[in-house]
């Protein structure tokens, strides 16, 4: 049985989940734009009383122009406010996939459709209180850039967006929600420092682990190009020549490697996929052939960043 | 000077925002800097100064010591000045220096909107002292300052211009100003909520209840508006219009004063009467802070005005209940030609003949040479001084000749008028019969006044106005404070009280003349005027009273019986309050509905380009093209592509440019060819000439 209060946060969360659907593009208006008044609209409300107290008491009709000319424009502020953001159109722009730990920086672009310009608008990841000011000139467009750290890994939500502004006299607060449907790729967090990877021609303890191959002729040589590994430098002749030369890649006595959850001697299955992701980028950058076993997925050995992006995202996943 | 443009235009954003609010203040406090005390205007400039040098330095603000020990000081110099803290002035005292030290601690947000809030408080202030033309004109300008600070502090991005955030002020202010004349015209009068406190009454010029040598000198070079008559029909000559005011009978030897006695007397104690044509007219009377209603001599029946009654002493002047704050519109009926008081002596009029003892003993002694040298003439029985002081009672003929007697000594003794007499000592009447002979209006009814009661005359002092300027542009005449006026009063026997105006032989001009006594020009008027002949500056001045005039008649004036005679004129049969307030809620009710009801139009209303791009879709997906959702023009043309392959066909290059074009109209309209509407158009046209 909920106690009262939490039931009506709870029938409020689902009511403003319900007006909030989950979308890429919002176009705000009356429907989702929410306005109340700032302490200093409260402020400026005692400030108009006093006036017109003083008004009636000393009998001044120049008093009551004052109060109520002040109080038409302020009338004429909440407007404004309101119509700042009523009308303009949000979409996301990008996200792109991160690591655990990391930002995830995603833009936002603003677009204003009517003439005149729209000033003081600022967005924030909920209750991130990091606002972003922009200004979006009359029938263009505007972009910012919000982050969010997600903590664990996976395919994350955007976070709920507020778009708010104080103008044009700071006594009213005008805001909007959003919930952007478009999600981020977290991958887990890669080790630092970790292990040599498994198998290999150093450790071929288990030969169950990598399967050598001895491909190519051992003088298919060329000089070094940048992005070769290390592996595929002739050290006898770089020694000799002073040059860095290469075995090209076909000729590269190949370690097909097999990259599992067993592999990686952890028994935290977090450590394990963290470990497993530092291995796949090591065994990228080295340009080995690699598979990825995770139990219920298996990739086959393959190379190349489609292949690391398949298995970098098999390990969000897993 | 080009360095200091460079500095002011590559001013960081801080220090811009800083000095132009800076300006602001200053320029909504220096209207009222003659009404503040000396000591807060100085330490307000030199502290806002101060604070500017600060900004235009880049320097941080002082400790909050520095705050709190001027804080101090003011406080302690505003009791000294006004004895309290409490009441109007010193509490608007208080207020500036308030705003001014609020200035040096301009840290959050808070702190900003306190100033601006301070300084709309200061901004009503400045009625307190002035309501006139010029005084709102310059509130106007404050406003929009104010509110232009206001705007540009929510413009956080970049360095916008003022004149951006100026046009957006404008624009709110613009736009309220029906909302102001709205809630101006039917938003109820209230009386005052509670007693206005009594300083609200002091430092205002105008009539006094009581008169001392000097007093009035003050008035007449006061050049402000004390009231405006528009009469129906021609108006009386200038030398007729004498406007009563205070009545004073009792003299202590310094102070004239009115008769303990006179607010007793009840208004059938005049006796008057009147007799021949009436002249009818209109009152404006500026506030003057007394319960005073200024009307022609006499005026027999009470003046009609809204709300309050009025009542007649029996020295006919018309008094309010309560004083006069608020400018006063009045009709009322007079009759030049009256006659009122007593026709024979009695005990009401001994007051009128009582001097202090041991002051003029020179002019008693004169009138007893007179008495002794040139008695009234034969036929009267006269033999004695006490024979002939009963006489005074009750021959007119005998009182008539000492008042004839008094005016030729007037006239022909080298009496002159002036607004420079000098101090005058203990015995005014004496210095001003033999010494000095020179005075203005006071001086002279004083001195006359006192040498009738001497003669055996009972004599008054009557406070008013006399004449009066009578503008050409509305027929409005202005009487202004440097017509006030001091004549005198003698009891005759079978006449009753009979004005005498002792000031008219004196200085003729003073009283039944256009030309006026000019007071003295401020520095300003002089750099102005200074070379402009004295007519066009004449005219210049009725141009603008006439702009006064409507002024106060429209805006100052306006008042509960006006809001019922708008009602009235609405159709509204007997108003009251309540139909203010029910024309009130219809008129904000219609004004929520007429909203509502735009915005659901407004929220049904789509995009004309977006209509167009839907429209576009729709005969493409007839035509079997298959389109994602919500596509760009981009993307249309894309898809396009896409279906037709690598063999363009005319119609698909048309197409092609047709949404390009739609593409560049909305993100990047071309300066060529016509508003946005008219391309818009034009494309709409094309799209119908498109083969699919």
């Amino acid at each position: 049985m909920l106690s009262p209060r939490a039931y009506a946060r709870q029938r409020f969360a689902s009511w403003l989940e319900a007006r909030l659907p989950l979308a890429d593009t919002v176009t705000l208006n009356q429907r989702n734009v929410y306005i109340l008044p700032t302490r200093a609209g409260l402020m400026l409300a005692v400030t108009l009383l006093v006036l017109l107290v003083a008004s009636i008491n000393y009998q001044l009709n120049l008093g009551y122009l004052l109060t109520f000319l002040l109080a038409g424009a302020s009338l004429v502020a909440m407007h404004v406010a309101h119509g700042t953001l009523r009308g303009i159109t949000m979409n996301i722009v990008a996200s792109h996939a991160i690591y655990t730990g990391d930002k995830a920086v995603f833009g936002i672009n603003i677009q204003n459709q009517r003439k005149q310009a729209r000033y003081g608008i600022a967005l924030a990841v909920q209750s991130s209180e990091q606002w972003v000011w922009t200004d979006v000139a009359g029938q263009s467009s505007a972009s910012v850039q919000l982050a969010f750290t997600p903590v664990r890994r996976g395919l994350h939500r955007l976070p709920r967006v507020v778009a708010q502004t104080l103008f044009p006299l700071g006594t009213f607060r005008v805001w909007a929600l959003w919930r952007p449907a478009a999600q981020v790729l977290v991958y887990p967090k890669p080790e630092i420092n970790p292990p040599a990877l498994p198998g290999g021609s150093q450790d071929s303890g288990n030969s169950q682990l990598s399967r050598t191959h001895s491909l190519g002729e051992p003088d298919d040589l060329r000089p070094y190009r940048r992005g070769d590994s290390r592996k595929a430098i002739v050290w006898k002749k770089a020694a000799k020549t002073g040059e860095l030369i290469s075995r090209d890649s076909i000729a590269l006595q190949q370690h097909e490697l097999w990259l599992e959850r067993q592999h990686t001697g952890l028994s935290h299955p977090e450590q394990q996929l963290s470990r497993l992701c530092a291995w796949v980028l090591q065994a990228e950058v080295l340009g080995l052939r690699y598979g990825l076993g995770l139990g219920d997925q298996d990739i086959a050995p393959d190379s190349g960043p489609n292949h690391q992006l398949r298995c970098l995202r098999a390990l969000a996943l897993a | 000077m080009t360095n200091l443009q460079f500095k002011l235009s590559h001013l960081p954003r801080e220090a811009r925002d800083t000095l132009f609010m800076l300006a602001v203040i200053a320029w909504v406090l220096l209207p009222m800097l003659g009404e503040l005390p000396l000591w807060c205007g100085a330490l307000t400039a030199a502290v806002l100064l101060w604070r500017g040098v600060l900004a235009w330095r880049n320097q941080p603000l002082p400790s909050k010591w520095w705050r709190l020990g001027l804080l101090a000081l003011a406080t302690a110099a505003t009791l000294i000045s006004f004895k309290t803290l409490l009441g109007r002035d010193a509490g608007v005292a208080l207020v500036v220096v308030l705003l001014a030290l609020k200035t040096l601690e301009l840290r959050a947000r808070r702190d900003a909107f306190v100033v601006f809030f301070l300084s709309f408080f200061l901004m009503l202030s400045n009625f307190f002292y002035s309501q006139s033309l010029l005084t709102a004109a310059a509130m106007l300008i404050a406003l929009l300052g104010l509110l232009t600070a206001l705007v540009n502090a929510h413009m956080p991005v970049g360095q916008p211009p003022l004149w951006q955030a100026a046009k957006i002020a404008g624009g709110m202010t613009l736009l309220g100003a029906p909302i102001m004349v709205v809630l101006f015209l039917l938003f109820p009068r209230l009386a005052p909520l509670w007693g206005v406190p009594g300083d609200a009454m002091a430092g205002r010029s105008g009539l006094s209840e009581q008169m001392t040598v000097g007093n009035i000198a003050t008035l007449a070079l006061d050049g402000s508006v004390a009231m405006r008559v528009a009469f129906e029909g021609s108006a009386p000559p200038q030398s007729q219009l004498y406007f009563r005011g205070p009545v004073l009978a009792s003299f202590d030897g310094q102070r004239w004063q009115a008769l303990d006695t006179a607010l007793v007397q009840r208004s059938r104690d005049a006796q008057l009467s009147v007799q021949g044509p009436a002249v009818r007219y209109q009152v404006t009377l500026e506030p003057n802070q007394k319960p005073w209603l200024l009307t022609l001599d006499a005026t027999p029946s009470a003046p009609v005005f809204p709300r309050q009654r009025a009542h007649m002493t029996a020295e006919l002047q018309w008094l309010l209940n309560q004083p006069v704050t608020e400018l006063l519109r009045y009709q009322a009926v007079s009759f030049p030609q009256f006659q009122y008081g007593p026709t024979t002596f009695n005990a009401s009029l001994q007051p009128y003949l009582r001097l202090p003892d041991g002051y003029n003993p020179r002019t008693l002694q004169l009138a007893r040479e007179l008495q002794r040298t040139n008695p009234p003439p034969a036929g009267t029985p006269s033999s004695a001084g006490a024979a002939q002081l009963a006489n005074a009672r009750t021959s007119t003929e005998v009182g008539q000749h000492w008042v004839d007697t008094a005016m030729v000594r007037l006239r022909t003794g080298g009496y002159v008028y002036t607004l420079e007499p000098g101090v005058y000592g203990r015995h005014t009447a004496d210095e001003f019969w033999f010494d000095r002979k020179a005075g203005f209006c006071e001086h002279i009814a004083s001195s006359f006044v006192i040498l009738m009661r001497a003669l055996g005359v009972p004599a008054r002092i009557v406070t008013g106005y006399q004449g009066g300027e009578r503008n050409a542009l509305d027929a409005f005449w202005t009487v202004r404070q440097s017509d006030a006026h001091a004549w005198a009063e003698v009891w005759l026997a079978g006449q009753g009280w009979v004005r005498i105006d002792p000031t008219s032989v004196v200085a003729p001009s003073r009283t039944g003349s256009l030309a006026r006594l000019q007071s003295p020009r401020g520095a300003m008027a002089e750099a102005l005027l200074g070379n402009i002949s004295p007519q066009v500056a004449l005219n210049l001045r009725a141009a603008w009273d006439a702009v006064n005039n409507r002024w106060n008649q429209w805006v100052l004036n306006y008042s509960q019986s006006s809001q019922f005679k708008l009602l009235e004129s609405l159709g509204f049969e007997s108003p009251s309050w309540e139909d203010l307030i029910y024309v009130l809620c219809g008129i904000v009710v219609t004004v929520s509905l007429a909203g509502a009801a735009w915005s659901v139009w407004d929220r049904h209303r789509q995009d004309p380009w977006l209509l167009l791009l839907l429209q576009v879709q729709k005969r493409l997906q007839r035509a079997g093209l298959s389109i994602s959702a919500n596509p760009t023009p981009r993307q249309l043309a894309e898809q396009l592509q896409a279906h037709f392959g690598d063999s363009p066909s005319e119609a698909w290059r048309g197409w092609h440019d047709w949404l390009l074009r739609l593409e560049t109209l909305r993100y990047a309209a071309p300066a060529t060819g016509g508003s946005y509407r008219q391309q818009l158009a034009t494309l709409q046209r094309e799209l119908r000439h498109l083969r699919a």
